[in-house]
């Protein structure tokens, strides 16, 4: 309702600029000025709201461009459209078929090829989003997201790895993933019953033996729940009220792969109790002590949810928490003297960024990757946005050039000539950039020779030779010295959100703030097969 | 050449571009871009005791490991003569061949600030005072043309008590000889710098060194260690 100075940050907090904006728009309607949303307020807000024009669509054919195209490709992708179409704000042939396609199967209509009138409105009701709005009285334009349908935030697992610790003879023997098991082993039938105390004792070890041998075919009656046993326990009895998560996951970011695996795995735990669930990240620091603030950084940032049940609208809130410790439950976390750029293994004491990056870190601790320079595949399900459709116009010059451009930089590996021929030139992140992605794809691939190290300075290691694959972000990567350019040039070809596990430095996006519903989902999912029902994350 | 590690990392601004490099005789060059040392030129002679260390673990390396370097990580390029280059950023400091010889690569970034050649570092001469600091022997071109400075107080064990950041003007080129300093207003005392006893303050100043035609952007940093009350050991 453009009340505030500036758009307000969706942040579920109500502070002085919430407050501010409430009296402004109260002011503007003529009711009392209070500065508190009362019943009043609410519906004059709601009813302004919904009196909003919606947005002006131009009519799409084949050819068109622009970042109507745009928002036309992002609502066919959320409604199914499959193979996903890239949001590169061009109507070819391949959105022909997606048109088409919509236009028989949903609108029952003889096909046009065709985004007219009709179809906005279709595309629009079914999805919302996929437009450019004035916010705040500075009207500034903000590109409303498109959901694209359920998120998921969590890195990758990597395959044939289980998300359950070992327990049991040489893993755990004590705490939530043992209480995990045995309330698995007496829903599974153990007799006497255990007693769900977290201790891996005789009766425990002898319970597990003995679901172990009575499975068909048998698995070995080990006395320790590895993968196999614990896929058996999950087959038979899904939930609990307690459990540990250990979480070997990657992530794909600005081309690169990252991830904790092995030893360095994300190690969590959770526990239902009867007003609340409590996720905690255990974590051994070593090095330093940990300053005190980190914990309330965490609690600050990340306890904004609660679980709702959609039906008997029960709730729950999710409190989280970091707490020290060490054990095969514990995650190592090394923290150095000074400041420096933190990463999921190694913090620092001094960090004056503390209150962004130790909640950032955290989420990786449970398993959360990150939401910057990601691939448009990745962005959609990590995030569960479409891609922005962003600069959709782009410079003067041909994506094809510029994509030529960028390869022979790569050959060269200099990074100043990619930012130059990219973002020197008027790239930006966007429909525009990623049509320049499908321009590099095309071009005959090359391969960049091998590179002694540079003494510099900036000195630059010795890098072996580099195929290049044709995908720019692999390429650019690979290719490319670690340096600003080059981090400058894959941030405009990629997709980065403003949330807690974003680069909100990089992207002001106000409605995708600080920590998300969609962080969450997972324990949504364990509430569920514990309680019964569908559970959301909603804001307290 | 023993081996040479090379960290860069272009995600942050100025970017960490750093490297050390022992030769077989015990010399230990390097450059500094991000540092609480000092950022610039090093180059010093190790010790035999330290120098064997190193010969050490190098000849006692295997095949190094596959583990993805941990989100957020910079690029860390270890080269062996048998190896050739390796990327190590996915080890983890500890016990084993990898482990070991990635440790202590590490902590020779840190030992090479011990011998300055042409550096520069930063510290906190007065309240409200950055004061830029010649180190080493030899003669360093800086440029000075718009230094950002943040400060930071702490009180207590990092507790946060104060944060002040803006951008100085100074000389757009001058050369730091043994000896040079040149001090920067920071932060009023209302930001709390420096104005109670129980008041540590760090500093952070971007500025460039000039080499040759190249401008390398750098980041010398004040971050005197504060100890850890003994509830928290």
């Amino acid at each position: 309702m453009q009340a505030s100075a500036q758009p307000l940050i969706e942040d579920g907090r109500y502070g002085p600029l919430t407050e501010a904006a409430v009296r402004t728009f109260q002011a503007s309607v003529g009711v009392p000025v209070t500065g508190v949303l009362d019943a009043g307020t609410k519906a004059r807000l709601d009813a302004a709201f919904a009196a909003l024009p919606p947005p002006v669509r131009a009519v799409l054919t084949l050819g068109s461009t622009g970042a109507d195209v745009g928002f036309a490709q992002q609502k066919l992708n959320a409604l199914g459209c499959n193979p996903r179409l890239i949001i590169n704000a061009v109507f070819d042939a391949s959105m022909m078929v997606a048109v088409i396609k919509f236009e028989v199967g949903t609108m029952g209509r003889f096909p046009t090829g065709t985004v007219d009138a009709a179809m906005w409105t279709a595309l629009d009701t079914a999805v919302k989003g996929g437009f450019v709005a004035p916010e705040g009285a500075s009207a500034t334009p903000v590109e409303q997201n498109t959901p694209s349908g359920t998120a998921n935030s969590l890195g990758t697992q990597v395959a044939g790895t289980s998300l359950h610790p070992v327990v049991g003879v040489g893993g755990l023997t004590q705490g939530p993933g043992v209480r995990e098991l045995q309330q698995k082993l007496n829903k599974a039938g153990a007799s006497p019953a255990l007693a769900d105390d977290g201790v891996f004792g005789p009766l425990t070890q002898a319970a597990l033996q003995a679901f172990q041998s009575g499975r068909v075919p048998p698995l070995p009656a080990t006395g320790t729940a590895d993968k196999a046993t614990w896929d058996a326990l999950d087959a038979v009895a899904p939930g609990s009220t307690a459990g540990a998560v250990e979480r070997q996951w990657t992530e794909v970011v600005g081309g690169a792969t990252y991830g904790m695996t092995g030893a360095n795995a994300a190690r969590y735990s959770w526990e239902i109790q009867k007003t609340r669930m409590v996720v905690t990240a255990k974590v051994n620091f070593v090095g330093l002590p940990p300053p005190g603030a980190w914990f309330g950084h965490v609690q600050s940032v990340w306890n904004q949810y609660q679980g709702v049940e959609t039906a008997s609208k029960k709730s729950m809130p999710i409190d989280f928490q970091m707490v020290r410790g060490a054990g095969g439950d514990a995650k190592t976390v090394q923290v150095l003297a000074g400041s420096g750029r933190a990463n999921a293994g190694k913090w620092y004491a001094a960090d004056p960024n503390a209150a962004y990056t130790v909640p950032h870190e955290f989420g990786h601790l449970i398993g959360l990757q990150d939401e910057y320079q990601l691939h448009p595949g990745d962005f959609v399900r990590a995030t569960g946005h479409e891609p922005p459709v962003g600069d959709a116009a782009g410079p003067a010059v041909a994506p094809a050039t510029i994509a030529a451009n960028l390869q022979a930089a790569m050959l060269a590996r200099n990074s100043v000539n990619a930012r130059a021929a990219s973002v020197g030139a008027g790239v930006g992140e966007g429909a525009f950039a990623q049509r320049v992605v499908q321009e590099y794809a095309k071009l005959a691939t090359a391969t960049v020779p091998a590179v002694a190290a540079v003494p510099g300075p900036p000195p630059v290691p010795a890098k072996p030779a580099v195929p290049l694959t044709g995908e720019l972000l692999f390429d650019l990567n690979a290719a490319l010295p670690n340096d600003n350019d080059r981090y400058d040039t894959i941030q405009a070809f990629s997709y980065s959100s403003g949330s807690i596990m974003g680069d909100p430095g990089r992207e002001n996006d106000p409605h995708d703030h600080g920590a998300q519903s969609r962080h969450i989902a997972e324990f949504m999912a364990i509430l569920g097969r514990a309680l019964g029902g569908t559970w959301e994350a909603k804001r307290r | 050449m023993i081996l040479r590690l090379v960290i860069a990392d272009g995600s942050q601004s100025p970017a960490v571009a750093e490297s050390v490099e022992v030769s077989d005789d015990g010399v230990l060059t390097g450059w500094r871009s991000v540092s609480d040392g000092g950022v610039g030129w090093f180059a010093g002679q190790l010790p035999a005791g330290e120098l064997a260390e190193i010969q050490a673990l190098v000849g006692a390396v295997g095949a190094p490991p596959l583990d993805p370097p941990p989100p957020e990580a910079a690029e860390e390029v270890l080269e062996l003569t048998a190896t050739g280059p390796v990327a190590i950023a996915g080890i983890t400091d500890g016990s084993g061949d990898w482990p070991s010889l990635a440790t202590a690569s590490r902590r020779l970034l840190d030992r090479l600030t011990d011998f300055p050649r042409a550096a520069v570092t930063v510290c906190y001469a007065a309240p409200s005072v950055a004061r830029l600091v010649h180190r080493g022997t030899d003669p360093v071109r800086v440029g000075l043309g718009a230094v950002a400075v943040r400060a930071t107080a702490w009180r207590g064990y990092y507790e946060p008590a104060g944060d002040w950041s803006g951008v100085v003007a100074g000389p757009a080129e001058v050369e730091a000889r043994p000896g040079w300093t040149y001090d920067i207003a920071v932060g009023p005392e209302a930001d709390g710098l420096g104005v109670d006893d129980d008041v540590i303050v760090h500093l952070a100043a971007d500025f460039a060194i000039l080499s040759g035609s190249a401008r390398v952007p750098v980041r010398a940093k004040y971050t005197p260690a504060i100890a850890p009350p003994d509830a928290l050991r």
